[in-house]
Order: C-alpha cells, then sequence, then structure tokens
C-alpha cells in the first residue's frame, strides 16, 4: 500500500447521475416529497403574486385593495409542514437503503459521499417541487385575483418581476429541502458499514 | 507450498456488550493467510465467522488485537485510507449478495471504479468485460430483481473483481443458493483464485467449498479450533 496514491473519488456529477437514478426509479417517494414542497411553493406564491396583482391594479385604479398580513402567517406554517413532512419521508429514505449504504461504504464510500448523494437528491427534488409550484401558484392567483383585477392583469407585470419570484421562490424551495433532509442525511451517512449492513427490513 | 503473508491477524478479540453480558465473538485468533491462498473459514453458527469477516475486511474495529494487510496495521489507517483500502484492495462478496436494487448489473459492477476514479465509460467497459466472463454478457442490463439468485452472486463476484483487488473475502456466498448454483460460484471463485492468484478467504457451511480449499481454519466459540490442508 505504502507509496500509492491511496485516494477514493465521487464528484457531484457522480453524485447527480445516482442521484437521478435514486430518483427515476423510485419515483413515488420523490413525487410525494416534490407535491409537499410544490404545494407549499404554490400557497406561498399565490399569495406574493395576488398581493402583486393588486398593486398593479391599485396603480392603475387608484384603489386600496390588498391581502389579508395573516394568510402569510398561514404559509409559514404550510412551509414547516412541508418540511417536517420531508424529513420524515427522507428518514423513512435512509431506512430503506440501510444495506446499500452499507454496500457502498463496502466500495469506497466515505461518508461525506453518502452525505453528498441524499443532498444531490434534495436539491433536485426542491428545485422540481419550487419550479412546479410557483406555476400552480402564479396561475391560482390569476384564478382568484382576476375578478377583480381583470385576467390580463398578469400582462401588466413586469416579465423580470414574475422571473424574479421564480427564481427566489424556487430557491426557497431547495434551501427547505435541504434543511428538511439534513439530518436524515447526517444520519445515513454516518452509519457504521457493519450495521448497516445487517439490517434487515 | 510456500506463500508471502497478505493477511496477518494478531490476538484478535471482538465482544460485544449487551447490558451485563459480554458475548466474546472473537477471543484471541492469531492467522497468517499467504498471497493467493485460498483458504475456508469453517464453524458452527455463532462461532465468529462473520465477525472475522468483518474484522479481516476494515468493515469493523477489533476490541484487541491488529490485522495486518500486506504488513500495514489496518487500525492505524484514516477513513480516506481505510476507504481506499474497501475499494481498492479487497473484494466483499455476501450471503445476501448487496447489490444496490436501482442499479442495473452494469451499473452495479461499475460503481466500485467510480470510487476508483476510473473514468464512466471505462468503468462501463470494464464491468461490461467482467459480466461477460461470469457468463451474464447478455444481462448486463437488467435489475437485480430480474436476475435469479445465482446470477445476482455473479454479478456480485464480478463487482468484487472490479478493482483487481489482492483479496476477495466472501461470506457464505453460497448460503443462498442450491446445491447446482452453488456449485457453479464455488468453481467461479476457485477458478479466479487458481488463474489470477488471487487470495481467497470464505466464510462457510458448504462441504464443497471446504473441500475446494487449500486450508480449513475450523473456529468453535470464537477461537480457531484447529487448521487442516484442503
Ligand atoms: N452486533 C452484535 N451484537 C451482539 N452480539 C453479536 C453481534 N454480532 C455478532 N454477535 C455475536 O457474536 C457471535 C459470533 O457471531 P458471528 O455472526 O460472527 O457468527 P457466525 O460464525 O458468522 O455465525 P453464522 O454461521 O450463523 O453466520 C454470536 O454469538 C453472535 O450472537
Ligand atoms: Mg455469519
Amino acid at each position: 500500500m505504502r507509496g500509492e496514491k491511496r485516494m477514493v473519488y465521487f464528484t457531484i456529477s457522480d453524485a447527480v447521475r445516482l442521484g437521478i437514478d435514486y430518483i427515476k426509479r423510485r419515483f413515488q417517494r420523490t413525487a410525494i416529497n416534490v407535491a409537499s414542497i410544490g404545494l407549499a411553493n404554490s400557497f406561498l406564491t399565490s399569495l406574493i403574486m395576488t398581493d402583486l396583482f393588486y398593486a398593479t391594479f391599485n396603480e392603475y385604479q387608484g384603489s386600496s385593495i390588498g391581502v389579508d398580513a395573516y394568510q402569510y402567517w398561514l404559509v409559514a406554517v404550510a412551509l414547516i409542514v412541508s418540511v417536517v413532512g420531508i424529513t420524515n419521508a427522507m428518514l423513512i429514505s435512509v431506512y430503506e437503503r440501510y444495506r446499500e449504504i452499507g454496500t457502498m461504504k463496502c466500495i469506497g464510500a466515505l461518508d461525506q459521499h453518502i452525505l453528498m448523494l441524499f443532498l444531490v437528491e434534495a436539491i433536485i427534488q426542491g428545485a422540481a417541487g419550487g419550479i412546479i409550484g410557483y406555476f400552480l401558484g402564479v396561475v391560482a392567483a390569476v384564478l382568484s385575483s382576476g375578478f377583480t383585477t381583470g385576467f390580463n392583469i398578469i400582462f401588466m407585470v413586469p416579465i423580470i418581476e414574475l422571473l424574479g419570484y421564480l427564481v427566489g421562490t424556487t430557491i426557497l424551495s431547495i434551501l427547505l429541502s435541504i434543511i428538511a433532509s439534513m439530518y436524515p442525511a447526517w444520519r445515513a451517512s454516518k452509519l457504521p458499514p457493519v450495521e448497516a449492513l445487517s439490517y434487515e427490513l | 507450498m510456500s506463500y508471502d503473508t497478505v493477511i496477518e491477524l494478531r490476538n484478535l478479540v471482538r465482544h460485544y456488550t449487551m447490558g451485563d453480558e459480554t458475548v466474546k465473538a472473537l477471543d484471541g485468533v492469531d492467522l497468517d493467510i499467504g498471497r493467493g491462498e485460498y483458504v475456508s473459514i469453517v464453524g458452527p453458527s455463532g462461532s465468529g465467522k462473520t465477525t472475522l469477516f468483518n474484522l479481516i475486511g476494515g468493515l469493523d474495529k477489533p476490541t484487541q488485537g491488529n490485522v495486518f494487510i500486506d504488513g500495514v496495521d489496518i487500525s492505524q489507517l484514516d477513513a480516506y485510507e481505510l476507504a481506499w483500502l474497501r475499494c481498492r484492495k479487497i473484494g466483499y462478496i455476501f450471503q445476501s449478495f448487496n447489490l444496490i436494487q436501482v442499479l442495473t448489473a452494469l451499473e452495479n459492477v461499475a460503481l466500485p471504479t467510480v470510487f476508483a476514479g476510473t473514468p464512466h465509460e471505462e468503468g462501463l467497459k470494464k464491468a461490461e468485460k467482467l459480466l461477460t466472463s461470469v457468463g451474464l454478457g447478455k444481462r448486463i442490463h437488467h435489475r437485480p430483481g430480474e436476475l435469479s439468485a445465482g446470477q445476482q452472486q455473479r454479478v456480485a463476484i464480478a463487482r468484487a473483481l472490479a478493482n483487481d483487488p489482492a483479496i476477495i473475502l466472501a461470506d457464505e456466498p453460497t448460503g443462498n443458493l442450491d446445491l447446482q448454483t452453488g456449485q457453479e460460484i464455488i468453481d467461479l471463485l476457485h477458478g479466479l483464485n487458481k488463474a489470477q492468484g488471487l487470495t481467497l478467504v470464505a466464510a462457510t457451511h458448504d462441504l464443497k467449498m471446504i473441500k475446494a480449499s487449500d486450508r480449513n481454519v475450523w473456529m468453535r466459540d470464537g477461537k480457531v479450533e484447529r487448521i487442516e490442508r484442503g
């Protein structure tokens, strides 16, 4: 062993490739997480958009309609519920994958590689949920405020602002998904290989 | 026959504490295994075979004593060096195959090459070659769930060989297979041992495996009871 380069490798792109394999082939669990984030984000987005539509409307009409502040509290609750739900789903996914984690460690994976694998999944599902949720939220906002403001209100909002919120809420969704997955991913990465391998589901 | 020593076990002890009780899973094992040797670890259930397998493979830490691989005490290795050892030096084969269910046979076999830093395409080519060599050239895109037990164990063997290890550790590799399939797996392993000079250490209950090996180490209650030449 002496004199040789003793390195193991596992790049982000390896983690992404494997992460996508996992997501594709265990689609159901990911779909539930994506739906959970997506719903929370669509709620948030619909509020932000309604607010935005009303503000735009007020500018043109000189009126002063708005969104009730308490609704933002409801959104906060929805976001927390979604984080807890994802944490739960990810923990189950760690249990399901005990043996695989042990196997990965047998063929050279370090703790941080396992961590990376779970976080990549979290990022992908956060991004998917964020983007889907955003568009659902925009549609919901147009439908709900359209009767007051007119459905063409959406075209009066600068596109750059719409895009800004798309990016913003998607980043938020990714962050929430990462936060929710941190503990499960850490648990998975710390598993001693022997224990992981002898685990019977 | 004389070999240079590749695995040295010195006063190896592994105790499990459960409440007030201490289980002496291994209770002072000394053993030298030569390069290219085929050694069977035999003994009744609970005699410490799997415990020994885990310690040799660096999957578990001894309560006392040392494991030397190529003269290096593996308790001195840091996490990176240990991962390297598991990745490059040792190939593991398990009774229950432990393949990754979501990956195809090809991807399973190629996975260790990822950790070895082999370029992706090259790893896949190597994996295909290995799968062909264990007789699964036509099954490379099947997932474990679509393969028979014997075929899954062949995939596991190909995976164990992916980074050209010096040592193959097998824990009851025929334990979940029928007689005929078990014999095929034994022949395959034996062939690798003879043709490529791989050191093969296999824990087993299987008399057919014991017959094929150079030496049999009989274990009882965490100790080496006797060693016989095969
Ligand atoms: N994680 C553990 N915690 C407590 N005791 C353990 C643990 N693993 C093994 N043991 C004990 O150590 C002893 C040796 O177990 P080991 O699994 O090494 O036996 P084995 O020879 O592989 O048996 P088998 O042929 O059934 O696989 C047994 O008494 C077992 O109960
Ligand atoms: Mg055992």
